[in-house]
């Protein structure tokens, strides 16, 4: 079973984000980078079907910058066989579409049964790459993915998706695209001697001139800001608990508008 | 919320930048490694710490291990860390490849231990109690023990103990009396009691193995008559199935804190079935069990910082949020009321915690890189390295363990009454901390070995050695402008510390050894405060030295408070020195000479 997962380097859900003075971008100093949680689900679930079927490999193909390849080398820690990692000023801070058709450059360059991808990245929370990767390789493609049953002969795959309040279970033919969500698994840790290993496995640098793409984003984003300050808290106080409920639901009602 | 218990930033600047353990890649047993290798075994150590340990670190204190039909029950929990210790290479991580190590440094090693414990102190009493009861058997057991024993503890799945103590022999271990009477089985009878036994028994391993302090029958008395024994609970018969044997649980003890692993009382050969395997030759068993010992006092130490780490930050985030009162020099109560870090004394108190916290990392880290460089060919640097870590190692254990637990005092009082409730983790960090300066011999005992035998062992070569060490450093802070009025203290403190241990010395050359030990723990605590401003003078250096060579804005604030930091220690903890070395300089016997009865009144 070759699976082919593409995973985002992003910052650590525990870092304090901050917009840069001019509202440009983030500002990246001090960042502490992570493997984008929901492709750490795809890289778990990659390893296991190599497990199970006791043979394939686990291809891990990401885009970002030098930092990037710490990301690649720990998803190799836990257990990948070999990495790509695409990197280009370029394509840096680019669209999905670009980060799409740079991927499907480069999963056209290798062989793979089944395409993992995390259903959004944490950091911009597009959502979009995986399902443009699948369009442009004219791939069937299934989303939000929380159980994966490979056939035997390796032609199709049952899975299992969350829709609103409950499972769909569908039927995808082999070579497709999924993108993975919070319940497919538990990712293992790295553990140290794959992370001994891992120095020696091969990570394969690209740019966008040896993709033989030269995309051109179709979004721009004009700022960044951050959310308002939360104001504080209304108290309801010294009322008997019945007219307390009551003025509750007229500031629900009609000053926060909820209700 | 983030639960921060550690600073990813201080570990780096200590492993990398003041303890330098890049360097030891120049060693062929660590040429494998680099510092991308370092960096992300920590990101995974942390990952660990964050996502598997800290979020059990509060029901383990309060759903401690129960006695249930002679097995103790430990929190669910444990399994899966065992496991993930065992089968992540945690356990051997700084054993050799031929075992199954990943021949990290210990002082990488220690360093993720160190988050570990400070996410969850008490579930790293397995792992490592495991990992030193397997490095003794691989270094003193015969092929068979090795074969038998070893990998399936480096793998999480058996439990390995020290069993010492008993109870009428704690600091004394001379006066066990757990016999062992050779059979022509290949295997010794053992019949006694063991109490205080770490990990003694639990239901998270397949077995549970005993290093085992006894005496063979007919052997001399005292210390020169213990011999080691491997004690397992269940013993492997011919078949490889397991049996029992002859190896009770008396008691799991409540206790203060710690309370995630169990300390069992044990009674051994009760039908007169208890079997132990010699290790290594008869009656050298408390020489063997000093590399365990001296591995457990530095990871006493490392546990004992973690903590006190943990609590630091829980403080920390405390006084950034809680408004409290007013500045003094404006107490308008129009005004809003200003968060309590803004207050003086509580600063005091975050400073000192710093001060302990960092200066104890710093001193393990010290020790740990020595024992890496212990490694080397060179046989005379070899043992210089091999000395000053022995002559640190009661430092390391106890400075970290009585500091501490005044550190994490001081985090509780930061968040006043809620710090003494159970809404916040200080009040367990305080109970966890305390067991620190008893178990792995009580700091009493760890001052008797500093002074009585360290410090004057090989006609005071360690203790020369030390001088070098810290000399070494007061003469490059020395150099600049900024670190040279701090070299100078340092200095001055050295100076008394000599001057002290002739004074203490002079007493052991007249015989009387009783006043030449007397005040021991007060004189550890003198070497202890030279000691860690040491660290602390090591790291300013390192500071001064990126903030002149340029580096971003925050780099630069972690410098400047590394710097503020080890202000304090030299102008609040330093001028301590000056009266412990007042009254060490007296060492008139006050204690010695007082008669028992005059306690009573
Ligand atoms: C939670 C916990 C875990 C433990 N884990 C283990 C374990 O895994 N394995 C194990 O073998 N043991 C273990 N112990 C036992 C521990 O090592 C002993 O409790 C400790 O060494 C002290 O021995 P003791 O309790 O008998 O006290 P004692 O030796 O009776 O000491 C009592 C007091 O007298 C002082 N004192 C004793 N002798 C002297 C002396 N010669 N000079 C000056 N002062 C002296 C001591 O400093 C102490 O203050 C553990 C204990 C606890 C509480």
């Amino acid at each position: 079973m070759k699976s082919l997962v593409c995973l985002k380097q992003v910052p650590d859900t525990e870092t304090q984000i901050k917009v840069n003075p001019d509202g440009t971008g983030i500002v990246t100093e001090g960042i502490k980078y992570v493997i984008n949680p929901y492709d750490e689900f795809s890289v778990e679930e990659a390893l296991r079907l190599k497990e199970k079927f006791k043979a394939g490999e686990v291809l891990i193909l990401s885009i970002g910058p030098d930092r990037a390849t710490e990301a690649i080398r720990t998803a190799l820690a836990m257990g990948a066989d070999k990495g790509i990692h695409i990197s280009d000023e370029s394509l840096n801070n680019s669209d999905p579409f670009v980060i799409a058709q740079a991927l499907a450059a480069a999963a056209a360059q290798t062989e793979y049964d089944i395409i993992f991808c995390g259903h959004r990245a944490i950091d911009d929370d597009f959502g979009e790459a995986g399902a443009m990767l699948a369009e442009l390789l004219k791939l069937p493609q299934v989303t939000l993915v929380t159980k994966v049953d490979i056939a035997d002969d390796k032609t199709k795959a049952i899975v299992e998706r969350d829709v609103e309040g409950g499972k769909e279970t569908v039927e995808v033919p082999l070579p497709c695209v999924l993108t993975s969500q919070k319940g497919l698994n538990e990712p293992r840790y790295a553990s140290l001697p794959g992370i001994m290993k891992a120095k020696k496995k091969p990570i394969d640098k690209k740019t966008a001139a040896d993709l033989g793409i030269s995309p051109e984003p179709k979004l721009r984003s004009n700022a960044y800001s951050m959310p308002p300050e939360r104001t504080a808290g209304k108290k309801f106080e010294g009322m008997e608990p019945p007219d307390v409920a009551k003025a509750v639901v007229q500031a629900l009602r009609n000053e926060a508008k909820v209700i | 919320m983030a639960e921060r218990f550690v600073s990813r930033r201080n570990l780096e600047f200590l492993l990398y930048e003041v303890h330098r353990v890049e360097r030891l890649s120049a060693q062929p047993y660590f040429s494998d490694h680099s510092r991308e290798t370092y960096d992300l075994v920590l990101d995974t150590a942390m990952k660990i710490a964050r996502d598997l340990m800290y979020p059990h670190l509060q029901e383990m204190d309060q759903k401690a291990p129960v006695l249930e039909n002679g097995q103790v029950k430990v929190h669910p929990a444990i399994k899966g860390i065992m496991k993930e210790w065992g089968e992540g290479g945690w356990i051997a991580a700084s054993m050799p490849y031929e075992v199954g190590g990943q021949q990290l440094p210990t002082a990488v090693a220690t360093a993720c231990n160190y988050v570990f414990a400070a996410a969850n102190f008490s579930s790293t009493g397995f792992p490592l109690l495991t990992a030193g009861a397997a490095h003794l058997i691989l270094s003193y057991g015969s092929d068979d023990l090795k074969e038998t024993y070893a990998p399936r503890m480096l793998a999480g799945e058996w439990q390995g103990t020290m069993a010492l103590t008993e109870p009428q022999a704690g600091s004394s271990l001379s006066d066990i009396v757990t016999r062992a009477e050779p059979t022509d089985g290949g295997y010794y009878r053992i019949r006694g009691q063991k109490i205080f036994i770490s990990a003694g028994d639990h239901d998270a391993a397949g077995n549970i193995v005993h290093m085992m302090l006894a005496k063979i029958k007919g052997g001399p008395p005292g210390a020169k008559g213990i011999s080691l024994f491997l004690v397992p609970k269940n013993r492997i018969k011919s078949d490889g199935m397991l049996e029992p044997n002859d190896v009770t649980v008396a008691t799991v003890y409540h206790k203060l804190g710690y309370r995630g692993c169990p300390i069992t009382q044990l009674s051994m050969g009760e039908n007169d079935d208890c079997r132990g395997y010699l290790v290594g030759e008869p009656h050298k068993g408390l020489s063997y069990m000093f590399q365990m010992m001296n591995e457990a006092r530095l990871a006493v130490g490392m546990q004992a910082a973690s903590i006190a780490s943990a609590a630091y930050y829980a403080a920390l985030e405390y006084a950034k949020e809680r408004p409290q009162g007013r500045k003094i020099s404006s107490k308008d109560p129009l005004q809003p009321q200003i968060p309590i870090i803004e207050h003086a004394d509580v600063r005091r108190m975050l400073l000192f915690q710093r001060g302990v916290v960092e200066g104890s990392l710093s001193l393990i880290l010290q020790c740990c890189t020595y024992s890496d460089l212990s490694r080397t060919e060179d046989v005379e640097q070899s043992q210089r390295y091999a000395l000053l870590l022995d002559l640190l190692t009661p430092v390391a254990k106890s400075y970290p363990s009585e500091s501490g637990i005044l550190a994490v005092s001081q985090g509780l009082q930061i968040l006043g009454g809620y710090g003494y409730c159970q809404e916040f983790p200080l009040e367990q960090y305080y109970r966890d901390i305390r067991i620190h300066a008893i178990h792995e011999g009580t700091t009493g005992i760890q001052a008797l070995d500093l002074l009585g035998r360290k410090v004057v062992m090989k006609n005071g070569q360690a203790m020369r050695l030390f001088l070098e060490e810290v000399g070494a450093v007061v003469q490059e802070a020395a150099q600049d402008s900024e670190l040279s009025p701090y070299a100078e203290r340092l200095k001055g403190a050295l100076d008394t510390l000599g001057q002290v241990t002739m004074r203490q010395v002079q007493f052991a050359l007249q015989g009387d050894v009783e006043t030449f030990l007397a005040d021991a723990t007060l004189y550890l605590e003198l070497f202890s405060i030279v000691t860690i401003a040491w660290q602390w003078l090591a790291q300013g250096i390192v500071a001064r030295k990126a903030l002149d060579a340029g580096c971003s804005p925050l780099d630069a604030q972690f410098y400047q408070g590394k710097i503020h930091a080890m202000r304090y220690f030299f102008h609040y903890e330093g001028p301590k020195t000056a009266g412990l070395a007042a009254r060490l300089m007296e060492a008139d016997g006050l204690t010695v000479n007082m008669t028992a009865a005059a306690f009573d009144d």
